[in-house]
């Protein structure tokens, strides 16, 4: 089954500590506090342990978007 | 041709009435009007490296057309890499190629062998570093699919060589600029004489408070064993001024002159002796450079190494900063300089928790309780400036041994109140801007007034001896 925005944002508000975080599709790293180049890392790493996954690093540097990360993910076997 | 010349007090008069005189076809007018002048300033030092510039600037723009046109990975990759390598063979032959070659010979010295002398004699073109990041930036942007490459050779060639950033930065970004200049622009009073005020407090840092300050900074790191450890550390805190308000004050007048033109270029400077950290000092600090190289070194080798946890994360900041040292200059103390500033900033990240909050916390508002950790973050930078101001590694070493013969006993000679009172001018333009003082407070008269009595009190206090600006070694 596809994975879904929902199933990002635990991931997000773990690694970003803030039980308020909002994402949508268009959400970019300047639109969630605290998601900076550093944090972005720790993000990657956490989603590709949840879901069993991994990225080749250019997927990674394409990324603009939590859109991106999601298409990324459901297109990986 | 310098910012603070009699030359460029001609030329920007020039350049910004053909600019704005615009007959039709406004957006190509202009672009020629930027090309020109762009090399005209460039060329101004030596109209050879305007070959160079030129054949940079056509190398990346027919590899962005080139990664375009290909879909094919393998041949996209052949292209990105092939590029990238072009600029920095270029790049390291200019820049960096006696370095390597003085290091090896020395260490072959050392193991016994003793390899013939053997050193290129090239100059050193000014601003390479600057227009050769541009282009990078360019072409592994379009790589990734973050822009689409310009079809307009005139458009891009402005984008590498525009003249305000063409030297020194600040090092903009494709996606940021080519848009602005792909548009004509209109003239608006308010943003040119907002650029004036730019330029003016720009002038009056560069002129009056860093070249005032150089005097008694060349005196006291090129005799340090004529003064008392007082002074050496008094130095030390002069260098840092002098440095920030020499480069800070080139991006001003940068900023200022590309205001008057109607482009709204990067911010470099946010405050940064006012941080709290050092990752907040490297969030506030030649911003378009650490940006450059959080995007382009950082990220891709911390993403390679992210197996590795927090150690691998580590390790990306290490080679990132000793990077960067090495991008200030060929030499070994920048190196030294850049290694100090990656361990800095490593407790940072070895915190479990608080990942969050130090991202945060960069922006938060000042308070009174944030003093000793301006404090501590500003001794430690002043530490690297040592290695950075200092000629060698043995220079910067043998400084900081003299610190403690008398470090509580000043020369007052060289410590003068005027100087100090500069210091707490730099300060306080800092600490106004961080406030918001500076920002959309008063009309274009109150403006206009103020630049005309800071270029006042520059003509009266300034130093105009034509000094260069100290990144445009870099």
């Amino acid at each position: 089954m596809d994975k879904t925005i929902s199933d990002l944002m635990p991931i997000f508000r773990d690694v970003l500590e803030d039980d308020t975080i909002q994402l949508s599709e268009s959400s970019t790293a300047r639109d969630v506090p605290g998601w900076d180049s550093l944090n972005h890392i720790y993000i990657v790493v956490a989603i590709e342990k949840r879901f069993k996954v991994k990225f080749k690093s250019t997927q990674i540097q394409a990324w603009q978007c939590v859109g991106d990360i999601l298409k990324d993910l459901n297109e990986n076997p | 041709m310098l910012f603070n010349s009699l030359t460029f007090l001609v030329f920007l008069p020039v350049v910004f009435f053909l600019y704005w005189m615009s007959p039709k076809r406004r957006s190509e007018w202009q672009n020629s009007v930027l090309l020109l002048a762009s090399y005209v300033f460039y060329g101004w030092w030596d109209w050879r490296f305007l070959l160079l510039l030129a054949g940079s600037t056509l190398l990346d723009y027919f590899a962005g057309i080139g990664l375009d046109r290909n879909t094919d990975p393998g041949k996209r990759r052949l292209w990105l890499w092939g590029t990238v390598a072009l600029n920095l063979v270029v790049l390291g032959l200019f820049k960096y190629f006696n370095f390597f070659v003085d290091s090896a010979t020395r260490l072959l010295e050392s193991l016994g062998y003793h390899p013939a002398p053997w050193a290129l004699n090239l100059i050193l073109p000014v601003g390479i570093s600057f227009y050769t990041f541009h282009g990078l930036s360019y072409v592994i942007d379009i790589y990734f699919g973050r822009i689409r490459p310009t079809r307009d050779p005139l458009v891009y060639g402005v984008f590498v060589a525009y003249f305000p950033l063409l030297v020194a930065g600040p090092i903009e970004r494709a996606t940021h600029l080519l848009p602005k200049l792909a548009k004509p622009r209109v003239f608006e009073y308010p943003m040119a004489v907002d650029g004036f005020r730019l330029m003016a407090w720009g002038f009056f840092k560069k002129l009056v408070i860093a070249d005032t300050l150089a005097v008694e900074v060349n005196e006291i790191f090129n005799n340090f064993t004529d003064f008392r450890g007082g002074t050496l550390m008094i130095g030390v805190v002069y260098f840092a001024i002098q440095v920030y308000c020499d480069f800070s004050g080139y991006t001003d007048i940068a900023r200022g002159v590309s205001r008057l033109l109607g482009i709204e270029v990067l911010e470099n400077f946010r405050t940064p002796y006012l941080s709290r950290s050092i990752p907040e000092f490297w969030s506030r600090w030649h911003i378009s450079l650490s940006s450059w190289l959080n995007d382009y070194v950082f990220t891709p080798l911390a993403i390679e190494f992210r197996d590795r946890g927090r150690h691998g994360i580590m390790a990306a900041v290490l080679i990132t900063f000793l990077l960067s040292g090495l991008w200030h200059g060929p030499a070994w103390h920048f190196v030294i300089w850049g290694a100090l500033h990656g361990l800095f900033y490593l407790p940072s990240i070895y915190r479990k928790k608080g990942l969050r909050s130090l991202s945060v916390r960069k922006d938060a508002p000042l308070s009174f309780q944030d003093t000793p950790a301006i404090l501590q973050t500003f001794i430690l930078v002043c530490l690297g400036y040592v290695f950075f101001r200092a000629t060698s590694i043995q220079h910067a070493l043998d400084y900081l041994a003299h610190f403690s013969s008398e470090p509580f006993s000043f020369d007052t000679f060289h410590i003068r109140s005027s100087l100090n009172m500069l210091i707490l001018v730099s300060f306080g333009i800092d600490f106004l801007q961080r406030r918001g003082y500076f920002t959309g407070r008063y009309g274009s008269g109150f403006l206009l007034a103020e630049a005309l009595a800071i270029s006042f009190a520059t003509a009266l206090y300034g130093n105009f001896g034509s000094v260069e600006f100290i990144y445009f070694q870099f």
